[in-house]
């Protein structure tokens, strides 16, 4: 046992670069990883990016494998490892694939007449190289009950412009309906990220906000502190619904908010826990969206949000041209309105009309426009998984805005 | 009777020599190319690099970084709270079974009872505890009627490892159940007969008779309940706690399968593993050594 450790030692269990392109009239296939091709919803957007690509390549296949999201990242990493897997391959915006981005294809020379058509590129991108085309943009709108609001007596077309009157209005609410201000689910850590973003701009000034995004990021800047303050005191005064450590973000939370449970939730624009998911429960004027409140003077709100999902090439692909045009069948305008239409996904064209579908789509659509990308997205995963172990410790009152601040700083300055 | 010539009596000589290794070879080959050789490749991986430095030496970087890692010492912290909670996932099968053993009123319908939970997926296992112990669930609000305040099953770093070793002990003793009542099969019941003759209570039946015959059955309970709660608690911690709260209910196979599969750290996790592969020998040749020794007592 010991000397084959040793005789091992000084070898290498790396993946081996495949050879680049060749034989591309040969290949007659594609193969595309994903977690969305499998469900209903998405069947009809899959379907029309398949006809769009075939009336280009007649002779090529294109197989759509769906894996289990739970296991798409673990999935993939033995792929990058063994360097071989799909031609093209679904990715989160943000750090999933740009931790993943040395097994990508660049895109920009086969995506530039996307480029204004598509919004989100910034999650896709790294080092100013484009890995991914966007095809739903993902955000943090912050949607509230207007029948608890009716309820309540206040006025639910004009939700609080500020922290305080957030919270009065809050204060409100909870004594005439006995629901909490915020449904919050952090058991997997994952709530503190929809706080930060969703309330990020009510706090940061722009040029701080723009300094974040940019990585200047100081941890130690009043507002900053601001932002991780105001979520501890929404735990300590009471605001989010009981037990929000053991809360599962993308299951019980929403369901906390449908059922009336709470009053508002920092909830999603696409895939799921978004006004479409709502519907189910809360007819669509019932849903209002709002702007983050404003905590500090000086902040303007935007509407966080960057490219949501996005198709991205592998490098080791034999058919990198195939391969691209394919990802540019999934984003095509055709594709796009099926998958809207289909999952009420906020998709990337900004050239759909969604103005048909409510008041709560016409306010997140409106806000695209002078949108910023959210501020979790800017952080490493390392940076997030320390981030959401700190958030429940902040809300179980085992360690200090200060402390929690200097632990992120640190994490966030290596990378 | 013919004496063979010196050179047919050499080669068979050598035939036989050499027949052992031929026949062992197949196993042999097969421990070594599907076992031994990916665990070379593994550790030699281990000290390599992650995202850049993929494929690049990095000594013993991985293990220094595994060492000031707080959420791996949690971790094999948590080992040891297993270890420590062993001897009560022993005793309460031990106990039923005896009950059983000894036929309480009712104990066929407990025997079969018992066992259920046993063949579910930990995966539905996990499902149906976190609608039970859900902050606003049945549980607590049955506490909550008898005047106790809620209790954070899940969301309570000081709990909730607790909660989810009581549920893999409720989803995993009809096992072990199983092998005491198969132990108690080869009891004497004669023994017990003269114990209860000579007036002893139940507990001191439990204590001087049913024990000490049932040493073995005992020790072999011990080991594979240590392997069991070592090794098949990843599903109903994934489903349950993903970890949480505050890290607080990571074992290393979750560490390991966390940062290989989202944090993309396949070098560190491969020497999470080796370090786990470490700690698991370790445990098993105590084991062996335990098993051995009360062996030979018999």
């Amino acid at each position: 046992m010991v000397a084959a450790l040793a005789v091992a030692g000084c070898g290498s269990a790396t993946r081996t670069e495949s050879p680049p392109g060749q034989a591309q009239q040969k290949q007659q296939k594609l193969v595309v990883w994903d977690w969305k091709s499998g469900e209903p919803v998405a069947a009809a957007y899959i379907e029309q990016a398949k006809a769009d690509f075939a009336k280009r390549h007649p002779g090529v296949t294109v197989e759509f494998v769906a894996q289990p999201f739970d296991q798409y990242y673990t999935l993939l990493g033995t792929a990058i490892q063994a360097g071989k897997g799909p031609d093209v391959m679904l990715f989160n915006g943000g750090g999933q694939i740009r931790d993943r981005a040395d097994a990508l294809l660049s895109l920009d020379q086969y995506l530039a007449q996307d480029k204004s058509r598509l919004a989100g590129w910034d999650a896709f991108s790294k080092d100013g190289k484009v890995y991914a085309a966007p095809v739903t943009l993902q955000g943090h709108p912050i949607y509230y009950n207007k029948a608890l609001y009716e309820q309540a007596g206040l006025d639910p077309a004009a939700p609080p412009k500020t922290w305080s009157e957030f919270v009065s209005g809050c204060a409100a609410i909870k004594k005439a309906t006995g629901a909490a201000c915020f449904a919050l689910g952090n058991k997997e850590g994952f709530g503190i990220q929809f706080f930060l973003s969703g309330l990020g701009s009510g706090v940061l000034t722009p040029q701080e906000y723009d300094d974040w995004i940019a990585g200047k990021r100081d941890w130690t800047s009043p507002g900053v502190k601001r932002i991780f303050e105001l979520w501890k005191d929404a735990g300590d005064k009471g605001l989010n619904n009981d037990g929000a450590n053991s809360t599962a973000m993308f299951t019980d939370v929403f369901r906390v908010f449908e059922t009336g449970k709470a009053a508002h939730i920092i909830g999603l624009m696409s895939d799921i826990g978004h006004w479409n998911d709502f519907k189910e429960f809360l007819p669509p004027d019932k849903i209002g969206v709002m702007q983050a409140p404003v905590v500090t003077d000086g902040a303007t709100p935007s509407l966080p949000y960057d490219g949501g999902i996005g198709y991205a090439v592998a490098k080791w692909t034999k058919a990198p041209d195939l391969a691209a045009d394919l990802v540019r069948s999934l984003t095509s305008t055709g594709a796009l309105t099926a998958f809207y239409g289909k999952a009420g996904a906020i998709v990337s064209d900004t050239t759909i009309d969604v103005s048909q579908a409510g008041p709560a789509v016409a306010t997140i659509a409106s806000g695209i426009k002078s949108g910023k990308p959210a501020l979790h997205v800017a952080l490493s995963s390392k940076t997030l998984d320390l981030m959401g172990r700190l958030s429940q410790q902040l809300l179980s009152g085992s360690t200090t805005v200060d402390k929690a601040l200097e632990q992120l700083a640190a994490s966030d300055r290596k990378g | 009777m013919r004496i063979a010539g010196p050179s047919s009596s050499a080669r068979k000589a050598r035939a036989e020599r050499l027949a052992p290794y031929v026949l062992v070879a197949p196993a042999v080959l097969i421990i070594v190319a599907l076992r031994l050789w990916p665990l070379a490749l593994g550790v030699n991986f281990s000290f390599t690099g992650d995202g850049e430095l993929n494929g690049t030496p990095v000594g013993l970087g991985n293990y220094l970084e595994l060492a000031g890692d707080p959420l791996f010492h949690i971790s094999l912290r948590n080992v040891g709270l297993l270890v420590l909670l062993l001897p009560l996932a022993v005793a309460i099968p031990g106990l039923l079974a005896t009950f059983i053993y000894l036929r309480v009123p009712g104990h066929r319908v407990y025997r079969s009872v018992y066992f259920f939970p046993a063949v579910l997926s930990p995966v539905i296992v996990g499902a149906i505890f976190n609608l039970m112990l859900g902050y606003d669930g049945p549980l607590n609000s049955l506490l909550g009627s008898i005047g106790a305040g809620p209790v954070d099953w899940l969301g309570d770093p000081g709990i909730a490892m607790f909660t989810v070793v009581g549920v893999h002990v409720w989803a995993t003793f009809g096992m072990a159940l199983v092998v005491f009542l198969a132990g108690f099969s080869t009891l004497d019941s004669s023994l017990l007969d003269a114990a209860r003759v000579d007036g002893a209570s139940l507990r001191q039946s439990i204590w001087h008779v049913i024990i000490p015959s049932l040493t073995r059955t005992i020790q072999f309970v011990f080991v594979t309940t240590m392997i069991g709660m070592l090794t098949s608690m990843f599903g109903l911690l994934f489903v349950m706690t993903s970890g949480g709260p505050e890290g607080a209910t990571y074992l290393p196979e979750y560490y390991i399968w966390h940062q290989q599969g989202q944090m993309n750290r396949p070098a560190l996790a491969s020497a999470a593993s080796t370090v786990l592969f470490v700690v698991m020998l370790v445990v098993g040749l105590l084991q062996i050594t335990l098993l051995r020794r009360a062996g030979r007592q018999d």
